[in-house]
């Protein structure tokens, strides 16, 4: 009975494993790819991508939810400021359902940047945001430079080099 | 009877698995606030859990369910 | 239940689970939390075995893909137990200890746990280690779940040495349905070997081996306009003792404003009898292996819970319960409860504090 049970164990795995691996990647942005058209209702303003003139983008997409996308709000801020007069911009793009969450999380996590609104999620749809947060760095070009999903400590060193070499024309 | 209920669960389970993705409209990353609330994950307050379910293991036959116990139960 | 069966009862108690399901991604901040148990079960009107445990436990998240898990458990268990057929005659007092860590790494769609516990008393001491993991497809909409663990038992009192180990194995899925519906199938296999025996009771004499096996469903439901969510479990329970059990959760848990929850419950359990329990009543018993334990005779029983929770400043988080046991081999859904078994009642009260930092 117990050698069943162990034929019975494997086969489940050997089924499970190959349904794990048969759930393909959807099609998402690539590093160089043109970033799609986006026009946004923001805070008194509506939110166009792409900028013209151009200028670098960092782009990304939040939940008020999302505990990541606290972090990782000072540091956007921080990233706004030092940057600004070089043709930089930061666009939190919030994808509550309910404005009503981005409007408590913003109250007690202020934003020094641009803010636009996308309830449905179609942006996000389009741009391929897998996971929360999701960011990308825009070039001048509207191409994307880097994309990067989740937030931490760790990984701040490297999104702002990537910004830094952005902002002063090299890649 | 015990071999052919771990069958029935394990064929169960790769039915669930291999179907699963695509029998509803998969849920989008920034779909998931409810989800992400603690009483929605299948995480449940650790030492309650721990209080609980041992008094059901000296008190009861049954034991288990949700994973693998570590940690001896010294209940004969 | 004697003196070796209180403290084997204390084990139970106290023994920290390595199974609660662990999440996907680091934690964001780490956690304390202290909690207060306070057991007293009663039979006949008679108050039986009380048990009071404190419980401390730490969460760390630690180098950004890792987290580290501890706990600590201490109780001491009084009372005494029906003496007519224990062996042992006293009201006495037994502490036990008992603690477990667990280190997870993170990683972008999988996590690895290993853990390990141990368990010290006067005459039980339990060894564990586990291993367990999970794996996520691209949309984390599908999670995989895979664990094992052996544990090693000694037990030896009264002039015994004897040994106990197991083997456990689970495997799981965890599927999104809906941005509202979360549903989990798992299903175990646990082998032991060894001493099962309960030293202390009467005519008492098991089986050498227990290959028990469980399968069990569990769905969460948001219902949005109340915020509230409604968990539901069924696990259904097998072995080769012939136990069969099905054993029913629902919770409600209802925030309000504030930072409050309130979140009654009630379980609902149905349980078969073990082959060789034997009834009182129908001594002499002729079969190789027999017990008297209540534990395995069939009966059903009904928990009713109510835990309310109050958060402070996002921060502490202050909890009590309270729940109610209740078994009677008259209420089995699924069959025949054993004859001439008393009623058993218990009360369980906790007390709980969390800071998050």
């Amino acid at each position: 009975m117990f050698n069943k049970s162990k034929l019975a164990f494997s086969s489940g795995i050997t089924v499970l494993l190959l349904a794990a691996a048969a759930s393909l990647p959807v099609q998402a942005l690539e590093v160089g790819d043109q970033v799609p058209e986006l026009e946004l209702p923001g805070n008194g303003q509506t939110v166009k991508l792409p900028k013209q003139p151009g200028k670098v983008i960092y782009l990304d997409f939040w939940a008020s939810w999302c505990g990541p996308c606290r972090q990782s709000f000072p540091w956007m801020n921080a990233m706004q400021d030092k940057y600004k007069k070089q043709d930089f911009e930061v666009i939190g793009v919030n994808l509550d359902g309910q404005a009503a969450d981005a409007e408590k999380f913003l109250a007690k996590v202020p934003a020094k940047f641009t803010i636009a609104y996308d309830a449905k999620g179609n942006s996000a749809r389009q741009y391929g945001v897998k996971g929360m947060p999701t960011s990308l760095l825009i070039g001048k070009d509207g191409k994307v430079i880097y994309m990067h999903m989740g937030f931490n400590n760790e990984g701040r060193e490297k999104l702002e080099q990537a910004i830094q070499l952005a902002v002063e024309g090299r890649k | 009877m015990r071999g052919r209920t771990t069958k029935l669960s394990l064929l169960a389970l790769a039915m669930l698995s291999a179907s699963g993705c695509s029998l509803v409209q998969p849920v989008q990353p920034w779909e998931k606030g409810m989800l992400s609330r603690p009483e929605m994950t299948f995480e449940t307050d650790r030492l309650d859990a721990a209080y609980t379910e041992h008094v059901y293991f000296s008190k009861e036959a049954a034991s288990g369910g949700s994973g693998a116990g570590g940690g001896g139960c010294g209940c004969n | 239940m004697g003196l070796a069966g209180r403290a084997i009862l204390a084990a139970a108690l106290s023994m920290p689970i390595l199974e609660t399901a662990r999440a996907e991604t680091v934690p964001e901040s780490a956690v304390i939390s202290y909690k207060y148990l306070d057991y007293q079960e009663s039979q006949l009107g008679e108050d039986r075995i009380g048990v009071k445990a404190r419980a401390w436990s730490v969460l760390l998240p630690f180098a950004g893909d890792w987290s580290v898990q501890a706990t600590y458990t201490k109780d001491a268990v009084s009372g005494a137990s029906p003496r007519f057929w224990s062996k042992a005659a006293a009201s006495m007092r037994d502490n036990r200890e008992a603690k477990d860590i667990s280190v997870t790494r993170y990683f972008s769609h999988d996590t690895l746990t290993i853990g390990a516990s141990l368990s010290d008393e006067n005459d039980y001491r339990s060894e564990g280690f586990s291993f367990a993991g999970t794996h996520s497809t691209e949309d984390k909409n599908t999670t995989f779940n895979y664990g094992f663990a052996v544990t090693n038992d000694d037990i030896s009192s009264n002039g015994l040495q004897e040994n106990k180990r197991k083997v456990d194995w689970a495997l799981g899925i965890t599927q999104i349905l809906t941005s509202k519906d979360i549903v989990q199938l798992t299903v175990t296999d646990v082998q032991g070997k060894g001493y099962f025996t309960d030293p202390y009771k009467l005519f008492d004499l098991r089986p050498d081996s227990r290959h028990q096996n469980t399968a069990q469903v569990r769905w969460n439901h948001f219902i949005e306009g109340s915020d509230a969510t409604l968990r539901l479990s069924y696990r259904y329970y097998t072995d080769s003792w012939s136990i069969k059990a099905h054993t029913l959760g629902v919770e409600y848990v209802q925030p309000l404003p504030g930072g409050w929850v309130l979140t009654p419950s009630l379980r609902v359990h149905d349980q078969s009898a073990a082959e060789f329990y034997v009834n009182p009543a129908d001594f002499p018993w002729t079969a190789t292996y027999s017990s008297l334990d209540q534990r395995l005779s069939a009966f059903g029983a009904r928990t009713y819970g109510f835990k309310v929770s109050k958060t402070f400043d996002a921060n502490w988080t202050v909890d009590v319960k309270y729940e109610k046991y209740l078994q009677r081999s008259g209420w089995r859904l699924f069959g025949q409860g054993s004859p001439d078994i008393d009623p058993f009642d218990a009360k369980m009260f906790q007390l709980g504090v969390s800071y998050r930092f």
